[in-house]
């Protein structure tokens, strides 16, 4: 029995900024349903990574494949949104520029699901609504993958959990330097470690064998 | 709605909730504009002249039975140089420190050669070199002019009233003593009372013809002395601040100020804000991002440009200042508004791509703006350099664009010109920008 295509293909993806190297070319495949830990000491390469699968990187050398048509949703680590717009305007901006058919439809849903003020200025937002306009704002057309990274970084436990809430049951790849969420929400982990993926398995298999040498 | 669309109606939503940057962005350049008005008035102000008087002239001097008050002339000549008089060893030191920019010297006996007549006597000229020196030396031109003028008529109307008496006889004084002249017309009189004779009408009939030839002599004599004479208009005219350059120089220093720092501080924006990333995944191209802020630049040039246009226009109309304000050029001028916005724009878009951060990038804009203005501003017969670099730059085209859509009797050549140049400099350094956008995204 053959395993089903990637919804993502990287091969020999790599960076460079300038001389400094920030990702050795890896290889990673993101499959439908999969909750992908990227885990990995700071300066590893995982914010790269992502953007990279996000395509908001180009890398230096190798390819990203992905499925025709698939929407792929994008939360980088900082809040990326305009800090004069309110949540309501920076929704519906991206909301047109991702080419939704009814903006202010997909807007009220997310609002609503997210219970964000509507209308106050994102920069008067507190830090986990930010956060989770910043998350709304990728869940615009409906992306089949969720790229997040570090996405709770700087959320109390319960704006975690119910950042989680919102998140889960998609197919989902995570950077995370928090090792209580691995266990919570991991399928897999993907370790990197000075730019090179040192390990690519289950996420029981990382924790039986592996956790304690990654942030050694 | 493109894409483009969507992002400049971003920003302008950005720039309507920043109500003190936009209070800022207008009033600044408008501010600097009235500055260099004043710095440029400055330097047409009156440059100083020692006036070295080695004649001692008195107070009034008598030239051809008149009376010249020497103060008055000077303050005539006042209007356009500032007259200071001192000493001959004093106007040296100042003329080598500079202090003032030319000496006027009445040599001694200037007075006495004057009054004979008999010969032109001089006034003694020497100034720096260079500088406004040129122009001083117009103006002392035009000191010994004016002078020349009143002298002139005061020798006519001294030769006239010898020609008259010459003319109609009457009580003169020569040397002191007082003759009674006969005069052409008495003569006349006496000779037609003596017996006819061919002899006495012929010297009758000449002391006729010599009497009518005389009458002409004045205006012959004031003809003469002043074949033109300049009238000044008492129509209503523009003032120098009103003017059409004055205007161009406003629009353009304005909107270059304002295109620079619009563009290049909202494309740094896009990556302070962190939101460059995600527009970057598919949603907006780097290249449509730079053309949005060139977008930006170019819609607030438009408005606030029409919104100079017509505060200028409405001052010149109440004014009632001859010619008025070109209201229907206003359409050719919102044209020439957009594209240099457009082209100057995209000059700010390459400066936010480079310097990377919103306000390093707004910091480097008003660095950069006040050279372009400047170099503009430097005639080319000056530094020519200045004029080379100037022409690879919007600012002095979108000046020249201006000032010959409104004020130009046929614009279309030098319109058609500009243009060209205005949209192939937006294409170069938009194009520089679309390039140095990458760095926006490491």
């Amino acid at each position: 029995m053959t395993a089903p295509d990637p919804l993502l293909r990287a091969r020999g993806v790599a960076r460079r900024f300038g001389a400094q190297v920030a990702l050795e070319p890896v290889d990673v495949d993101v499959h439908e349903g999969e909750t992908i830990a990227l885990i990995g000491p700071n300066g590893a390469g995982k914010s790269t990574l992502l953007s990279i699968l996000a395509g908001s990187l180009e890398p230096s050398a190798g390819t990203v494949e992905r499925v025709d048509g698939m929407g792929v949703g994008w939360v980088p680590q900082r809040p990326s949104l305009y800090d004069r717009l309110t949540a309501r305007e920076n929704l519906e901006l991206f909301a047109r520029l991702e080419g939704a058919e009814n903006p202010r439809v997909s807007v009220d849903d997310l609002l609503s699901t997210f219970g964000l003020p509507a209308d106050r200025a994102a920069a008067s937002l507190s830090v986990g609504n930010r956060q989770r306009l910043n998350v709304a704002i990728a869940l615009l057309g409906e992306p089949r993958v969720l790229l997040l990274d570090e996405p709770t970084a700087s959320l109390d436990p319960g704006q975690r959990r119910r950042l989680w809430e919102l998140v889960r049951g998609g197919t989902v790849v995570f950077s995370t330097q928090n090792l209580e969420e691995i266990g919570l929400y991991a399928s897999r982990v993907v370790v990197l470690q000075r730019g090179r993926v040192t390990f690519d398995g289950p996420a029981r298999e990382y924790e039986r064998v592996h956790a304690a040498e990654v942030f050694a | 709605m493109s894409r483009i669309a969507l992002v400049l109606r971003k920003d302008l939503l950005v720039l309507r909730r920043s109500p003190l940057l936009l209070a800022l962005l207008i009033v600044y350049p408008l501010v600097v504009a009235g500055l260099v008005g004043a710095v440029a008035g400055y330097g047409s102000s009156k440059p100083r002249v020692a006036l070295v008087d080695e004649d001692h002239l008195p107070a009034v001097v008598h030239i051809g039975g008149r009376a010249f008050r020497i103060t008055d002339a000077i303050g005539e000549v006042g209007k356009n140089v500032h007259l200071v008089r001192m000493s001959p060893d004093e106007a040296a030191r100042q003329l080598r420190s500079g202090r003032v920019v030319a000496t006027l010297t009445v040599p001694p006996g200037f007075l006495d050669e004057l009054k004979s007549g008999l010969s032109s006597p001089s006034l003694v000229y020497q100034t720096t070199h260079g500088g406004i020196s040129p122009r001083v030396t117009q103006q002392v031109q035009a000191l010994v002019y004016s002078l020349d003028r009143r002298l002139q008529e005061a020798f006519v109307q001294t030769d006239l009233r010898y020609v008259r008496l010459i003319q109609h006889g009457g009580a003169a004084t020569f040397g002191g003593k007082e003759y009674d002249v006969l005069g052409l017309d008495r003569m006349h009189g006496l000779l037609v009372q003596l017996p006819k004779s061919s002899q006495r009408d012929r010297v009758a009939e000449f002391a006729r013809i010599a009497s009518v030839a005389l009458g002409q002599t004045g205006n012959l004599l004031a003809a003469t002395a002043s074949p033109i004479t300049l009238e000044r208009a008492s129509e209503k005219s523009r003032s120098s601040l009103l003017s059409a350059q004055v205007e161009a120089y406003a629009l353009a220093l304005t909107i270059t100020f304002l295109a620079l720092l619009l563009a290049a501080g909202a494309l740094a924006a896009e990556r302070d804000e962190n939101a460059i990333g995600r527009l970057a995944r598919g949603l907006v191209s780097l290249g449509e991002l730079v053309w949005a802020k060139v977008a930006l630049a170019a819609v607030v040039a438009l408005a606030l440009g029409l919104g100079i246009a017509l505060v200028f226009g409405v001052i010149v109309e109440a004014g009632g200042v001859v010619g008025g304000e070109p209201w229907v050029r206003l359409p050719l001028l919102a044209l020439g508004l957009l594209l240099a916005g457009a082209s100057l724009g995209a000059v700010g878009a390459l400066l936010g791509a480079l310097a990377r951060e919103a306000r390093t990038a707004s910091l480097v804009a008003v660095l950069v703006v006040m050279p372009i203005v400047f170099l503009g501003l430097v005639p080319k017969q000056v530094a020519p350099a200045a004029g080379w670099i100037s022409d690879a730059l919007p600012f002095v085209h979108a000046v020249r664009y201006f000032a010959s859509a409104l004020y130009d009797a046929r614009p279309w050549s030098t319109v058609v010109r500009e243009i060209a140049w205005l949209v192939g400099l937006g294409a170069i350094f938009g194009a520089a920008a679309r390039l140095a956008t990458r760095r926006l995204l490491a």
